[in-house]
């Protein structure tokens, strides 16, 4: 058991370092650093640097045109991304519905969507959650019906992040009321141009426009869009949740902002001296330090369990649970730290704060602070997750 | 020992509530955040008809001569309903400063701040210096004017005039800015939790007066104590209602085939809301018991602390036990979150607090 990186691995880490120098964009690259949002048009740019390369299937098997990479080059790979503060990848397609799609769909579907998703072509999104049905997904009421060649879909989808940039969604639909609420549950492909189709916004406590409610007001969608069998879907459901839950943990992305944050703590005065000599604070971050420890090696373990054949189980819920708490420590630590230079505000209300002299970072320490609210909810929230592991792992 | 309120103390709670139950449902609070001013001058009109902005002023001044208590009575039902009014600006800062403060004009200021015909804002704090109260760096130069920058001025594109903390020869002193001087500009601002604030520059501004009491910074951190006190109060009707409103939304949400509120392991989540709430209650009351000035002024840092962390959980678990809902900006719940959040770091945050309580 060691830790080092082979010679191979180092000169793989060489790779991407030298891949993001020559072709990560100046202009996006500033905007992530600034903590800007980016454009639609910019999120795809990044992704199809990204596909040109042959590097957008990190995940996937060789056989579906993925790298086939083993846990430590993916580790390797995902972490000189996060330390560069690359745009994460919209996850829907490429870690969600592709490992549905290349277990369970048909040919024809594998050929079809497949590469297309590998290219960045489409922007796929998530119909699961709806406002019935949350925490207790299998009770979903969108109906689809069979009519002939085509099912037609009516009801309701919330919280599908960035519906408004999508092409298509994969959508748990309810094809049989009788028997168990987890059967008669089918999984089935959209494209978010049928008619019939409508995306309303939901704008969240930090100002910003990211996630939506989905209508389906008589939706004709081909037979064929169904993926495996019509009544299977709560099985493919659970499939990809726990690919979700895995890919949500963020370690890289909080060692990078952990970094940041003590370096500006140096320059920040609540007292007569710089915060980055606080008692309270250091340990703090300490305390942070040695959490993503444990939380780095869980994540390896499960890459490395993974490349042994081992999917990922219910254990991504532990991920899952302590990944996202440790997401909020860090976004309420940058908060603390910011103090009273976080209240400008350019959130709901449409004003812009660029003249004020509070730091930049410092005036969206509250809107980040507020938008990883969201995190301990979304993908099951983490209570559900606890249950999970009760059951499924502990099997109390 | 009492630790009851009196009987006007009483009636003014009954009041306010009534009010807050009354007029000012969380849609009429969003339609005073988003509305131009930020608040609603037809509120801030009652307000004073109904004697509230005269509470902390002595009767001279046509003041009701109430002590921190009676501030704290008010804070608490502002919180539970989360008023946007600049009360805390106006009355708590400003007003506190001129009612401390020695100088023979003041009456005039505070009979306007009680009628409500004046705003007035206090500028202390300066960008990127902390919490320090004498860590300034604007100053009266020997013309007599005024140079330097101020932030977190709250209710600053409301005010007609500031008060602005400023050194003064070997001293500090406040000199007194109408909004329209020459060499002022007023930078404005929205903050997360929907009230107005703003930064202030002077370059070479000439003061209307300049207050220059010896003991003005002394006067400055009375009044941010007493500042501290009142958000506090505020917090904590603020949780209350945070817990309240969760116990509500998790008996009629049902998932599961039964309500959330039937989950033992959410019962817990909320029996734990409401026990931080009595907690800062009980401290809170301390402080108000405590008359021995100097252990006063520690338990108040002390307070701040415990409230900080108090209303951070509180709002945060709200938040979470609202699921998805809890984090959109159509619900009240959120925006409890975000007014805790700054109770929790204006005017320093909990550790800052809390080594100034180890120091005392």
């Amino acid at each position: 058991m060691d830790l080092n990186f082979s010679k191979e691995d180092m000169a793989f880490q060489e790779e991407v370092k030298d891949f993001l120098d020559k072709e990560y964009p100046q202009h996006i690259r500033e905007k992530m650093d600034n903590g800007d949002d980016l454009t639609r048009e910019e999120i795809v740019e990044w992704h199809k640097i990204v596909a040109k390369k042959g590097w957008m299937g990190h995940s996937w098997p060789v056989e579906h045109g993925g790298t086939g990479w083993d846990a430590t080059k993916r580790y390797i790979y995902l972490r000189e991304l996060a330390m560069n503060g690359c745009p994460l990848f919209i996850p829907f397609g490429l870690q969600m519905v592709a490992p549905v799609i290349w277990t369970f769909g048909s040919q024809k579907q594998k050929e079809h969507y497949l590469p297309r998703i590998l290219n960045f072509d489409d922007w796929w999104c998530q119909g699961y959650s709806e406002p019935g049905s949350g925490s207790d997904l299998a009770s979903l009421k969108c109906k689809a019906e069979r009519v002939g060649d085509e099912y037609v879909i009516n009801g309701a989808k919330i919280w599908t992040t960035l519906a408004q940039h999508a092409d298509w969604i994969f959508v748990l639909v309810r094809t049989q009321d009788t028997g168990k609420k987890q059967e008669g549950i089918t999984f089935i492909l959209v494209d978010m141009n049928t008619p019939g189709v409508e995306v309303k916004p939901i704008i969240t406590i930090d100002g910003d426009h990211e996630v939506n409610y989905v209508f389906f007001n008589d939706v004709r969608v081909p037979a064929e869009n169904v993926v495996g069998e019509e009544g299977q879907g709560w099985t493919y459901a659970k499939f990809l949740l726990f690919h979700e839950r895995s890919s949500i943990a963020g370690a890289p992305q909080m060692r990078r902002a952990v970094n940041a944050l003590m370096k500006r703590a140096e320059k920040i005065y609540h007292g007569d001296n710089p915060l980055s000599d606080d008692p309270s604070f250091k340990s703090k971050i300490a305390q942070f330090n040695l959490d993503l420890d444990a939380l780095e090696m869980t994540e390896l373990r499960g890459l490395a369990a993974e490349r042994e054949g081992k999917g990922p189980g219910p254990e991504s819920s532990l991920l899952k649970i302590k990944g996202t708490e440790l997401q909020q420590r860090i976004t309420t630590l940058a908060l603390e730290a910011a103090g009273h230079e976080a209240l400008p505000f350019g959130g709901p209300y449409g004003f812009k704060n660029e003249e004020i002299s509070s730091p930049k970072i410092a005036q969206i320490s509250a809107a980040k602070y507020l938008n990883f609210r969201k995190v301990t909810i979304y993908g099951g929230t983490n209570e559900i997750q606890k249950n999970i592991i009760a059951k499924a792992v502990l099997g109390i | 020992m009492n630790l009851s309120f009196t009987e006007e103390q009483i009636l003014l709670k009954d009041s306010i509530s009534k009010f807050c139950s009354t007029d000012y449902d969380f849609e009429s609070r969003m339609k005073s955040v988003n509305s131009e001013k930020g608040y609603s001058p037809e509120h801030w009109r009652m307000f004073a008809e109904l004697g509230w902005l005269a509470v902390p002023f002595s009767e001279e001044y046509g003041g009701l001569d109430g002590d921190q208590v009676d501030l704290s009575v008010v804070f608490e039902e502002f919180g539970k309903s989360l008023v946007v009014e600049p009360y805390l600006s106006n009355i708590v800062l400003a007003g506190g400063v001129l009612r401390r403060i020695n100088w023979a004009e003041k009456g005039t200021f505070i009979e306007d701040l009680v009628s409500g015909s004046k705003q007035i804002s206090l500028a202390n704090y300066e960008p990127q210096k902390g919490y320090n109260l004498s860590n300034i760096d604007t100053a009266i130069d020997a013309d007599g004017n005024l140079n330097g920058s101020k932030s977190t001025v709250l209710n600053a594109t409301n005010a007609d005039y500031f008060l602005v903390f400023t050194k003064n020869i070997d001293s500090y002193a406040f000199a007194l800015v109408p909004k329209d001087a020459e060499g002022i500009e007023v930078k404005g601002y929205k903050t997360y939790d929907g009230f107005v604030s703003g930064e202030l520059v002077f370059k070479n501004c000439k003061p209307e007066a300049l207050i220059s009491d010896e003991n003005s910074l002394e006067v400055l951190e009375n009044v941010i104590l007493d500042a501290l006190v009142c958000i506090c109060s505020e917090a904590i009707g603020a949780m209350e209602k945070s817990y309240q409103l969760t116990i509500e939304y998790t008996k009629q949400r049902e998932q599961f085939g039964q309500s959330l509120s039937k989950f033992q392991a959410l019962q817990h989540r909320m029996v734990d809301m409401f026990m931080e709430t009595e907690y800062a209650k009980s401290f809170l009351i301390k402080v108000l018991a405590t008359e021995d000035d100097n252990e006063k002024v520690k338990l108040t840092y002390g307070l701040k602390n415990q409230i900080s962390k108090a209303g951070k959980q509180v709002g945060e678990e709200a938040v979470q036990l609202h699921g998805g809902m809890g984090v959109t900006e159509e619900m009240s719940i959120g925006h409890y979150l975000k007014r805790l959040m700054v109770i929790a770091n204006i005017f320093g945050s909990a550790d800052y607090y809390l080594s100034k309580y180890i120091e005392k």
